[in-house]
C-alpha cells in the first residue's frame, strides 16, 4: 500500500538529478571551448591590441584593402571613429607614439578610401601552382628554417594544416602623405572665426611645400598650468591636416607644431554677434605651410 | 523492473538530456576570448601583422609580448607554426619572408633581459 502510494516520485527525483548532473558537467567541468573564435570575439582590450597591430602593421605594408579586410573581421560598428577614438585615447595614455600616430594614419586612410596603388606587379597573390616555387626559393635562401626546426622537435606540423580561406594578398606600398622631414613650419594665417557651431574652436591645418594637408602632425597646445597634445587627421570628413581643440573662455593659450615652429600666442576664444543679435563664443583658425 | 534499475535509467537519461543542452542546445558562450583562442588562419595573420610592426619600431620586445598573447609556446615555435601553415597555405613569399625575419630576431630574445613596458 505504502509502495503503491510513493507512485513515480522517485522517477521524477532521478530525472532531476539527472538533469542537474548532465548541466553541472557540461557547462563547468567539461564546457564547450572555442579553438576557432574570430577576432570578434575577443575581449575589449585585445581587440583594441589587435586594431592597434592591424594600423602599425599598415604602417608597414601601406596595403589598406588587407587593413580593411583585418579590421571587417573585428566587426567595428564604425571603424573610422573607433580608429580616431582609439587613437585619442592611446596619446592620452601616453602609448608609443608609432601606436598613436598608426592608428591616426589608418582612421584617415580607411575615410578616405583606397589610395593608388603605387606598384602594379604586387597587387594580387599569383595563383598557387606559381607561388609555390617562389616560395621554396625564398626558403632555400634564408636560415634556419623554423619548420624544419620545428619538425625537428617532433612537433607534429600535420595538424595544423586546416582548411581556410585564401591568404589575404600581397602587401602593396602605397604612398602617404607625410612632412618633409627636417623642415619646420611656418605659420601661413590666423584668423579668428565666428561659427555658432564650432563654439571656442581652435582650428588647424597643416599643408606641406606642395600645399597638400598633411596628416599625423603632433600639435602642442599649451596654456597656464596645463599642454595638451593632438594630432591632425583624425577627423577624417574635415581633411587629412585638420585637427582642432576646444578652448575655455578666459584662458588664454599658445599653440606650436611639435615637429617645429614659433608658437603662436595669445589664443582665447573671442565674442562674436549672430544675425539675431545673439552673442556666442568664437574661435580662430591657424595655418601652417611647410616653406 | 526493480525501482532501482528505473531509478538509474532515469537518472542516466537525465544525465544525457542535461549534457544535451549544456553543449548543443546552450552552450557556454565566450565573449571575452584572449588571441589564443583565434583560429589557425587568424593566428597567423596575428604573426604576420606582428612581423610587419616589427619592421617598424624593431622592437624585439613588444614582438615577444604580442606574440605571447597567442599562448605559453616560446615565441620560436609561435611563428615557426605560423610559417607551417602559411607554407601549407601558398602564403605570399614577401609575407613569409617577413615572418622568418621575425622568426629569426626571436631565435635571439632573451627572456631574462627585462622587457621594457609598452
Amino acid at each position: 500500500m505504502n509502495k503503491d502510494k510513493r507512485g513515480s516520485w522517485y522517477l521524477l527525483t532521478a530525472l532531476i538529478l539527472g538533469v542537474a548532473s548532465g548541466l553541472v558537467y557540461a557547462w563547468v567541468v567539461e564546457p564547450v571551448e572555442y579553438v576557432d573564435a574570430p577576432p570578434s570575439a575577443l575581449r575589449q582590450d585585445f581587440k583594441d591590441q589587435y586594431r592597434a597591430l592591424i594600423a602599425v602593421a599598415y604602417m608597414y605594408s601601406g596595403d589598406l584593402q588587407r587593413a580593411e579586410y583585418r579590421l571587417a573581421a573585428l566587426q567595428d560598428a564604425d571603424i573610422i571613429q573607433t580608429l580616431a577614438m582609439q587613437a585619442q585615447q592611446a596619446l592620452a595614455e601616453g602609448r608609443p607614439e608609432t601606436e598613436t600616430r598608426a592608428l591616426g594614419l589608418l582612421a584617415v586612410a580607411v575615410g578616405q578610401g583606397p589610395a593608388p596603388v603605387a606598384g602594379s606587379s604586387a597587387t594580387l597573390p599569383a595563383p598557387a601552382s606559381q607561388a609555390a616555387p617562389s616560395v621554396t626559393s625564398t626558403r632555400m635562401q634564408t636560415s634556419p628554417t623554423l619548420v624544419e626546426s620545428l619538425e625537428a622537435t617532433g612537433t607534429p606540423v600535420s595538424t595544423l594544416r586546416t582548411p581556410q580561406p585564401p591568404n589575404t594578398p600581397l602587401p602593396t606600398r602605397s604612398p602617404t602623405p607625410s612632412a618633409t622631414p627636417g623642415a619646420p613650419f611656418v605659420l601661413q594665417s590666423a584668423a579668428q572665426t565666428c561659427n555658432p557651431n564650432l563654439e571656442r574652436r581652435l582650428e588647424v591645418e597643416i599643408l606641406d611645400a606642395a600645399g597638400q594637408p598633411v596628416p599625423s602632425v603632433e600639435l602642442v597646445v599649451t596654456w597656464p598650468g596645463g599642454e595638451e597634445h593632438f594630432f591632425t587627421g583624425l577627423k577624417p570628413d574635415m581633411g587629412l591636416g585638420y585637427a582642432d581643440f576646444t578652448m575655455n573662455s578666459g584662458v588664454v593659450y599658445a599653440l606650436m607644431v611639435a615637429a617645429g615652429s614659433q608658437p603662436v600666442e595669445n589664443l582665447t576664444p573671442v565674442e562674436c554677434e549672430a544675425d539675431d543679435e545673439s552673442r556666442f563664443w568664437g574661435g580662430w583658425k591657424l595655418v601652417f605651410v611647410q616653406p | 523492473m526493480s525501482r532501482w534499475v528505473k531509478f538509474l535509467l532515469v537518472l542516466v537519461f537525465g544525465i544525457a538530456a542535461g549534457m544535451i543542452y549544456g553543449w548543443y542546445v546552450n552552450p557556454v558562450e565566450y565573449i571575452d576570448i584572449a588571441p589564443g583562442s583565434l583560429r589557425e588562419d587568424y593566428k597567423t595573420d596575428f604573426v604576420l601583422m606582428t612581423a610587419e610592426a616589427y619592421q617598424v619600431d624593431q622592437d624585439l620586445g613588444i614582438a615577444v609580448r604580442r606574440l605571447a598573447q597567442l599562448g605559453d609556446t616560446p615565441p620560436v615555435e609561435t611563428v615557426a607554426l605560423a610559417i607551417a601553415f602559411a607554407l601549407e597555405n601558398q602564403y605570399a613569399a614577401a609575407d613569409l619572408a617577413l615572418m622568418q625575419a621575425l622568426g629569426e630576431a626571436a631565435l635571439t630574445w632573451n627572456p631574462g633581459v627585462e622587457l621594457q613596458t609598452p
